[in-house]
């Protein structure tokens, strides 16, 4: 951001630099700035205590400034401690939001900070993996019970939400704001898909016309990934263990097979299986010279790295975020060390796709505040994620067609299936 | 404190690594090398390459060297990486360049490159041969030849022919099939559309993108913007390439017609005043330019420069308000993106055209040096060697050509 000091004459402080960050951000987010801010400015959220817990740069920096602008006492913290952007700390702490994350952490000040979020009892909790959910709940009981709600950002959490909930843990109302239809349609396969290309292509310098792209995996992420290799003219193949995912790929156009009849052919992988161990040690002689492995999904631990070090005779680091492990005579290429590639290597989501996102987020919580649930899991309602979707449609003047009484069939079925 | 030699060197190794990273995606230079060098044709000839210095014109550099050749190697400062410099310098290769030096320090190091006593130039932009020719004539005198890489080098030397001037023969690697058809297309398509993706940190999913210029980069463009999710829109004053637009699938409308629903312009014509000033109040609001292939000349930069409300909102993006009140933004202070703000082409691209530029030198060598001055297309047997190597390389396989295809060719 030097860029901007320079440019505009006089020197620039981190704050200043953070928030032309998120004004960016807020230029290109019509949804929270408008829709979202309107709905939230019914007063509900006055003096509500809502911890964020989501990997602090610019655009969830913007979410915390919505909420704050609504009445809510902010709560900032960061939910990995390597992705916490140090101009976005400034110039939260500037406007007056707590933030107890601070940028070049390690993964133990990450748990000091998480546990000072705790301390100051949050009631709502926008939560990334359930991770300060599940650290209040060891480290403060007492304050655990005192939670109202709590939205969560991805299916990692939200498994572990109902790990809690079936041992009766739960005392208070969730909702998954992975299974709205304007997350998971959109932030996984959009917003994944393009910046897992553009990280993989930027730390490379590498070509797509005609590279052999393999993608492990066919959830919406694996599906955006080889969507946009594919139109940018690669090769596409994917693996698949679901029949029906693995058809649905077929049709698309994919050449399907298991990793043994993949991976020999393919110049670059892709893991976006959301569990671990997509590619492990039973993989690896299925690996050809020079290829290069990128992860796209939750775990670290998605590719095997450490079962590739053990099996490796040296390794080297390449070029920045590139390294080189020696597999007989083969060189197998990691991206970010198996770190999410999009977000370890580039910049994470369009901001776009986090104006969706952020709106289911924000909508939840809202939701969580006005109406009464009992504990346990849930869904935001259909009604919420569609006006989200129609507030998206209205920013770029797009309108809907109305359905009307003559086109239900005899039958007179439900409006849903037409 | 680290002192300038551990800084060197610490430079020198990050260079290598780059340098090495950028050799393994380039196996034609590399068989093209073990060629030279087996040849001997290189042994005792002065090379200089005077490309943008980054790590795959190294590997150009080392390839010539490698096979024998003397190199010395020059680039002007805005267009070098230090750390490229001083892992050549430690490979013992002569480099005149200076990351981020200014104009009168270019040429001084023109100079300086030139009187190393060069058998033969590799340029870009035609600048050292012009130079050349103007300062050092009796130079120019025991040069065997010179190769040229860029459309805007090839122009000039064209003229200077035309006005008896040219005193060498110059190989325009530019006009290659083998160049033209990947670099332009693939390699600029590709890394300036991701080049704007990853300055902005936004999506062209549903945005309506106009390319200007339907030549080999537009169509690059237009092709990768699409394959992003954008709705292109082309702009062409040629009728057959905009037809062409047609049938590849994108609305043709003149730019003026476009402006109005433009999110994303890419201008990419190589010709000045390319998007006039007066479509500037005809955009929307926030309107994003930017330039692919050519340079700020092709925008309106003196128009906006001249509303004085010039403000950076964003590393490499400024805005500019119209008098309206509506906002345009330019990237890259409207350079072409990919040099700019990315590294360039994608390596296996520059594989293709510094494997010519490689086979341009054993050109002039063998057989171009006896022409009298002028410019010359590169051999088609270079081409399709390149283009056969490469193919190789990709795992791809040629349909062999039989007695029967050959004679059904040849029928009448």
């Amino acid at each position: 951001m030097n860029q901007i000091a320079a440019k505009n004459g006089k020197p620039l402080s981190d704050a200043d630099v953070g928030r032309a960050q998120i004004e960016w951000v807020r230029r290109n987010s019509p949804v929270l700035d408008g829709f979202v801010r309107e709905l939230l400015a019914g007063g509900e959220l006055k003096g509500k205590r809502i911890a964020v817990v989501v990997h602090l740069e610019a655009k969830t920096a913007f979410l915390a400034t919505i909420l704050a602008d609504a009445g809510a006492e902010v709560i900032v913290a960061g939910s990995n401690p390597r992705t916490t952007r140090g101009p976005v700390v400034a110039a939260l702490k500037e406007r007056g939001i707590t933030v107890v994350a601070a940028p070049d952490g390690d993964h133990h000040t990450w748990e000091q900070e998480l546990l000072a979020a705790a301390e100051l009892a949050p009631e709502y909790i926008i939560d990334d993996g359930a991770e300060l959910t599940m650290r209040m709940m060891h480290h403060r009981p007492d304050l655990f019970k005192l939670l109202k709600g709590v939205s969560e950002e991805t299916t990692t959490g939200t498994s572990r939400l109902k790990a809690m909930q079936a041992e009766g843990l739960l005392t208070f109302p969730t909702l998954t704001a992975n299974d709205a239809r304007c997350k998971h349609l959109f932030d996984n396969k959009f917003g994944t898909g393009q910046t897992t290309l553009q990280a993989l292509l930027k730390m490379t310098n590498r070509k797509i016309a005609g590279a052999k792209v393999a993608v492990i995996g066919y959830g919406y992420v694996g599906r955006g990934i080889a969507q946009y290799a594919k139109a940018m003219g690669a090769l596409t193949f994917v693996s698949e263990t679901d029949p029906v995912r693995a058809l649905e790929a077929h049709m698309d156009g994919h050449t399907v097979g298991s990793l043994a009849t993949v991976l020999p052919e393919a110049t670059m992988v892709v893991a976006a299986t959301g569990g671990m161990r997509a590619i492990g040690a039973r993989h690896f002689d299925f690996l050809r010279d020079d290829v290069v492995l990128a992860n796209a999904g939750h775990h670290d631990l998605e590719i095997d790295v450490e079962a590739l070090l053990a099996a490796s005779s040296a390794k080297q680091d390449t070029r920045e975020g590139v390294e080189t492990f020696l597999l007989g005579n083969r060189k197998i290429h990691v991206l970010s060390g198996g770190a999410l590639v999009n977000i370890a290597g580039g910049a994470g989501h369009p901001v776009e796709i986090m104006d969706l996102t952020f709106a289911v987020q924000a909508l939840g919580t809202h939701y969580l505040m006005t109406t009464p649930l009992e504990p346990g899991v849930h869904i935001i309602p259909k009604e919420l994620d569609d006006s989200i979707a129609a507030a998206k449609l209205q920013s770029f003047g797009v309108t809907l067609e109305e359905i009307h009484a003559d086109q239900n069939d005899d039958f007179g079925l439900d409006k849903e299936g037409i | 404190m680290m002192d300038s030699t551990q800084t060197d060197r610490m430079l020198a190794e990050e260079g290598a690594r780059n340098i090495e990273w950028a050799k393994q995606g380039m196996p034609v230079l590399k068989v093209i090398e073990d060629r030279l060098k087996k040849s001997g044709l290189l042994a005792g000839v002065h090379v200089g390459v005077g490309l943008v210095l980054e790590p795959k014109t190294a590997n150009l550099a080392l390839a010539l060297k490698n096979a024998g050749a003397s190199v010395s190697v020059y680039c002007q400062g805005s267009s070098t990486t230090q750390s490229v410099v001083e892992a050549l310098r430690a490979e013992g290769l002569k480099v005149f360049a200076e990351e981020g030096c200014d104009a009168d320090r270019d040429v001084q190091l023109a100079r300086e490159y030139l009187q190393t006593k060069l058998d033969i130039i590799i340029d870009d932009g035609a600048s050292v041969i012009r130079l050349a020719h103007k300062e050092f004539p009796e130079l120019v005198e025991s040069m065997l030849g010179a190769a040229e890489e860029t459309t805007s080098g090839v122009r000039p030397l064209r003229m200077m022919h035309e006005d008896g001037q040219l005193r060498i023969p110059v190989i325009s690697v530019n006009d290659a099939e083998t160049k033209y058809l990947f670099d332009n297309v693939y390699g600029t398509g590709q890394s300036c559309v991701m080049a704007m993706l990853d300055i902005t940190n936004l999506q062209l999913s549903g945005r309506f993108v106009v390319v200007v210029g339907y030549g080999w980069v537009g169509r690059g463009v237009a092709k990768y913007a699409a394959a992003m999710g954008a709705r292109v829109i082309v702009t062409e004053i040629d009728p057959i390439k905009a037809l062409q637009a047609v049938h590849d699938g994108y609305r043709v409308q003149s730019l003026a017609e476009a402006a109005p629903i433009a999110e994303v312009i890419f201008s990419a014509t190589g010709i000045r005043g390319a998007v006039a000033p007066a479509i500037l109040e005809l955009l929307p609001d926030g309107a994003i330019l930017c330039t692919a292939g050519g340079g700020p000349y092709e925008l309106p930069m003196a128009a906006l420069q001249a509303l004085g409300t010039e403000k950076i909102v964003r590393q490499s993006v400024a805005e500019y308000v119209m008098p309206s009140g509506k906002t345009v933004l330019v990237l890259g202070e409207g350079d072409c993106i990919n040099c700019s703000d990315a590294e360039g082409n994608p390596i296996e691209i520059m594989d293709l055209s510094l494997s010519l530029q490689a086979l341009a030198v054993e050109q002039i060598i063998t057989e171009a040096h006896k022409w009298e001055p002028g410019v010359y297309p590169i051999s088609t047997e270079s081409e399709q060697e390149v283009a056969r190597i490469r193919l190789e390389h990709e795992g791809a396989s040629l349909e062999p050509l039989t007695t029967e295809l050959a004679a059904a060719i040849r029928s009448w």
